[in-house]
């Protein structure tokens, strides 16, 4: 059970960052897609099913409000979850600009689906512009943020320096 | 590798791990009106209430927070506004109370307004919105409906100085009211109002009213100066020391009324 706190709490962010957390942090048109990042984040950390289950988790999280396409987010999310593990298993992602390509194609890919599976109630192109690309360019900064703290890279002593 | 605890090997744990999610997928995606209703409603209930009441808490909050900062801007107009009331009924008593006066005898009154008061520990001088061009002359009286406040001692086009009687340098030939006896008024900063070249023998108490005497051509007689509030008669000296309380609050003064006219 305590192993599964952790994973409740990343959806409690994902809650939280779409009620609240997404009006704030939006810049123009650009979102942070928090959901796929963490996704991807469990998948480069974490093994194959745990990656496949919150994805699922996740995309219920995320589709709650429109209970008509909660399968479909809980796929793309499954999906983008496992393929995410096996680019890891693949791949080298030992560089953190790897790590990063991969997360600005997953979430990218992932607007993409959102885009897809909602087609009947936005403008496709305009949204891809407006939205799904600077939403995937903006989120990826978040994540090069995040693998720099968790890295060490920056750290609160380093930010504190600062000032 | 085989799973702690089903037994299963990895691979067919792993296959039995995705037909399950695939199997939620499907159910959903199929969209059965009362599963997905389910999922969503539960998900919302436990994962977005709580932050939806956070939010809507803090939307709250800030609309008070409008409202007050909008409650305070309106309470400050309206104390300004009361305060402007508060004064103007001020106002009022006062000019009710100027209303009863009658000018000396001879003498017809130009009201006028202060519109400052120059000195250190006490007034010395007033300037008032009357000037040249209202026919103001240097030495002319100025008092209020209380009694006699000073003489204008500069005279500007639009407006002019009034040395008070608090000014140390001025002086006023006085007469107590029930004795007739003279005297000079004048003031000391260390002593206040005095009424100077009194006889040591003369005839005055404390509380006897004393009055402008008319000599030295510049204020008419019978104006109110002051109240004597102590006498004091030093036996090798030929004066007595008295003290006077002023008639006129020379720290409130605002509406005053010069004498024109050449008197009686």
């Amino acid at each position: 059970m305590k192993r599964v706190i952790p994973f409740i709490l990343y959806l409690l962010l994902i809650a939280a960052h779409q009620v609240i957390l997404r009006d704030i942090t939006a810049v123009y048109t650009a979102n942070i897609n928090l959901t796929a990042l963490m996704v991807l984040t469990v998948a480069v950390y974490k093994p194959e099913l745990v990656a496949a289950w919150f994805g699922f988790a996740a995309g219920l999280v995320l589709a709650a409000g429109s209970p008509d396409l909660l399968g479909w987010h809980a796929l793309w999310l499954t999906g983008l979850g496992t393929v995410a593990f096996h680019a890891r298993e693949k791949l080298n992602l030992d560089s953190l600009y790897a790590r990063l390509l991969l997360v600005v194609s997953g979430v990218m890919v992932h607007n993409l689906l959102v885009l897809i599976t909602s087609f009947r109630t936005v403008d496709f192109w305009y949204s891809l512009v407006t939205a799904a690309l600077p939403g995937a360019v903006y989120t990826t900064l978040i994540a090069w943020l995040f693998f720099l703290f968790k890295e060490g890279h920056i750290t609160w002593a380093k930010v504190r320096a600062l000032f | 590798m085989t799973n702690r605890k089903s037994g299963l090997s990895y691979k067919s744990w792993r296959t039995v791990q995705f037909a399950t999610v695939l199997v939620f997928i499907l159910a959903l995606i199929l969209n059965l009106p009362a599963v997905n209703s389910f999922v969503g409603g539960a998900i919302i209930t436990s994962a977005y209430t709580p932050f939806e009441k956070i939010r809507t808490a803090v939307i709250s909050v800030a609309a008070e927070s409008d409202t007050i900062r909008i409650l305070h801007e309106s309470l400050a107009g309206m104390s300004d506004r009361l305060a402007a009331l508060e004064e103007a009924e001020r106002e009022n008593v006062r000019l009710r109370s100027v209303l009863g006066f009658e000018e000396p005898w001879g003498y017809h009154l130009l009201p006028a307004r202060v519109i400052a008061v120059t000195g250190e520990q006490a007034p010395v001088s007033a300037i008032i919105n009357r000037g040249f061009k209202d026919s103001l002359l240097v030495n002319q009286p100025v008092i209020n409906q209380i009694g006699l406040v000073g003489r204008i001692q500069e005279v500007m086009p639009g407006y002019a100085k009034v040395q008070l009687l608090t000014d140390p340098l001025n002086r006023v030939a006085a007469r107590v009211a029930s004795s007739r006896e003279m005297g000079i008024i004048r003031y000391l900063p260390s002593e206040g109002m005095i009424l100077d070249d009194f006889p040591n023998q003369g005839d005055i108490a404390v509380g006897d009213t004393v009055l402008s005497s008319g000599l030295g051509g510049i204020y008419p007689p019978g104006l109110k100066i002051g109240v004597v509030s102590q006498v004091r008669r030093p036996e090798n000296r030929p004066y007595s020391r008295i003290n006077l309380q002023p008639v006129v609050n020379f720290r409130t003064l605002e509406e005053l009324f010069i004498l024109l006219g050449e008197g009686p």
